[in-house]
C-alpha cells in the first residue's frame, strides 16, 4: 500500500484517508492506532476475531506453536507468533525469554535470584521469570 | 554464543581469584620465613587458566539457568558447586604441584572459602542493586490498577 504523508501547521488540520479494498486485520490496527492513539492486537474471542489494546495486555506467551495474550483476567489465543508481535507492540513490551514477552508497565516489582534471573510480580498477582539474558534489555528500556 | 562468552568470562574471573590466592599464599609465606623468591614452575600460569576453565564449565552445569539441574533446590545446587569447585581447585593445585603436602592445603581451602564467599557476596549485591534500580523506574511508569 503507498503511503502519502502531507505535514499541516495545525492539528485540527489533522487526518488521515485510508483507500482499502478491503478492511484487513492490518488496516483495522492501523485505524485504531490513529483513532485511539492505541495499538490493537487481533485475538480471538469464543471463535470470533476482536481487536485487544494492548495496554490491557500484561504478557505473552508461546505454548506448543500457539500463541497467547494474557489480560488481567482472561487468556486470548492469537495467530501471530512472537516476533511478529514485537514489531506490532510498543516500547513497553520486552521479551523476557524464548516463548513470553511481558508488558513492563504490568510489573509491580522484581526480585533478584542467586542465578542472575529475575522474578517479576505483575499487578494482577501473577509471577513471570525473566531471563538473564533479558535482565540487561529490561535495564536499558528503563534508562538505567 | 552466549555459553562461550560465559565461559571465557568465568575462566578469566576465577583463573584471577586463583592468581590472588596463590599470591596471598606466597605472601604469606614471605612473612613466615621471610624467602624474598618464589620459584614456579612455567606450566604454573598455565594451569591457573585451565583450572579456571574446569571451575567455569562447573559453574554451568551446576548453577547456570539454563543448567539441566535445575529442577535441584538452588541452595543445594550452590553447595555441590562449592564442593565441585574445591575438589577442581584441590585436584589441580595436586597435580599441578602448588602444593606438596595435605597441610599445605589449609591456607589453599582457607583462602578458597574466604574467595568463594566473596564472589558469592559480590554477585548477590550486584543483583540487589539491580533489583532495587529497576523496581525504582518501573515505579514512574507503572499502570494504575
Amino acid at each position: 500500500m503507498k503511503v502519502k504523508v502531507r505535514q499541516v501547521s495545525l492539528y485540527e488540520d489533522e487526518e488521515a484517508l485510508i483507500s482499502a479494498v478491503e478492511l484487513t486485520d492490518d488496516i483495522k490496527s492501523a485505524i485504531d492506532i490513529l483513532e485511539n492513539n492505541c495499538r490493537v492486537v487481533p485475538v480471538i474471542s469464543d471463535s470470533k476475531t476482536i481487536m485487544l489494546k494492548t495496554d490491557a495486555i500484561y504478557y505473552i506467551e508461546s505454548v506448543d506453536k500457539r500463541t497467547y495474550v494474557y489480560t488481567k483476567e482472561n487468556c486470548y489465543e492469537t495467530r501471530y507468533r512472537l516476533y511478529e508481535l514485537e514489531d506490532i507492540l510498543s516500547f513497553y513490551f520486552l521479551r523476557v525469554s524464548k516463548a513470553m514477552i511481558i508488558n513492563i508497565r504490568k510489573i509491580r516489582a522484581v526480585k533478584a535470584e542467586l542465578n542472575g534471573r529475575m522474578r517479576a510480580d505483575l499487578l494482577n498477582g501473577e509471577q513471570i521469570t525473566i531471563s538473564r539474558a533479558y535482565v540487561k534489555e529490561l535495564k536499558g528500556k528503563l534508562g538505567i | 554464543m552466549n555459553r562461550c562468552k560465559l565461559i571465557f568470562n568465568q575462566t578469566l574471573m576465577i583463573s584471577t581469584a586463583i592468581l590472588f590466592g596463590l599470591g596471598i599464599e606466597e605472601l604469606i609465606e614471605y612473612l613466615s620465613s621471610g624467602d624474598e623468591w618464589m620459584n614456579w614452575q612455567w606450566y604454573i600460569p598455565l594451569s591457573v587458566i585451565f583450572t579456571g576453565f574446569l571451575c567455569a564449565l562447573a559453574s554451568l552445569v551446576l548453577v547456570d539457568e539454563d543448567s539441566s539441574l535445575k529442577k535441584i533446590n538452588m541452595k543445594m545446587r550452590i553447595f555441590i558447586h562449592f564442593i565441585a569447585l574445591f575438589a577442581v581447585v584441590s585436584g589441580c593445585g595436586f597435580i599441578f604441584n602448588w602444593y606438596s603436602k595435605i597441610r599445605q592445603l589449609i591456607p589453599i581451602a582457607i583462602i578458597y572459602v574466604i574467595t568463594y564467599g566473596f564472589v558469592w557476596a559480590s554477585t548477590i549485591w550486584i543483583f540487589k542493586e539491580d533489583e532495587k534500580k529497576i523496581n525504582e523506574a518501573i515505579k514512574d511508569i507503572q499502570d494504575k490498577e
